[in-house]
């Protein structure tokens, strides 16, 4: 937990799935309505079975809904 | 609030109301000089009573039908405020070994009865740590979040 640098479009990809609150998705990938919502704050990096949970839910790829920063191959590289 | 927070909730409670009990039972016998009496147990009761009611209360509201039990994250909160409690304990039995030791003197000796309080006290500063390390751990990231 903490802080982590994948950002994600959770958020716009709920507005664009009619307007899906946080507690229906988090109902449909099966978490609790803060996880989600740590997700979207970048505060909570997601286990990979819940991340393709996520992108399922929007029918959409897992990169299309998380992305990690261009050129970063270790946590040492950020500067 | 999600069932872990709510959990963390009602232990708190617990632990709170037994501190209490346990405060006013070793200032009753060791203070005071005398025991207990029965009808000071009516406040005690009163404030189980709207424990046990607010637990009720409490536990009957759900997020959603299809809350878990507890997901990821929960399992990741609960495992760090089990290591915070773990170090507290150590910490709460180091301190008491050290103000025993320095109050009393290198001769000095306890009843075999202040153990029993030494042990209520590690498992209530464990319990109470353990509630509040979830509960600052889900506060810090909703807040975070919104």
């Amino acid at each position: 937990m903490g802080d982590n640098n994948i950002s994600n479009r959770i958020r716009r990809l709920r507005f664009d799935h009619n307007e899906m609150t946080q507690q229906e998705l988090a109902d449909r990938v099966g978490v609790t309505r803060q996880t989600i919502l740590a997700i979207e704050a970048g505060k909570y990096a997601p286990s990979l079975p819940l991340a393709f949970r996520i992108a399922r839910a929007f029918n959409t790829s897992v990169e299309d809904v998380f992305e990690y920063p261009d050129g970063e191959t270790s946590p040492d590289a950020r500067s | 609030m999600n069932r872990t927070q709510k959990g963390a909730m009602m232990t708190l409670s617990a632990f709170l109301l037994n501190a209490a009990f346990l405060g006013y039972l070793f200032i009753r016998i060791f203070v005071l000089k005398s025991l207990p009496r029965v009808s000071d147990m009516a406040p005690l009761l009163l404030a189980s009573a709207a424990m046990a009611t607010w637990w009720v209360a409490l536990s009957r509201k759900r997020q959603s039908p299809a809350e878990p039990e507890a997901d990821e994250r929960d399992k990741a909160i609960l495992k760090n405020a089990v290591l915070a409690s773990f170090i507290s304990i150590l910490l709460f039995l180091a301190a008491t070994v050290l103000v025993l030791a320095l109050v009393l003197g290198e001769a000095g000796s306890v009843p075999v009865y202040v153990l029993t309080f030494i042990l209520f006290g590690v498992c209530l500063a464990a319990g109470l740590v353990y509630s509040v390390a979830i509960l600052i751990q889900c506060e810090h990231e909703n807040n975070d979040g919104r």
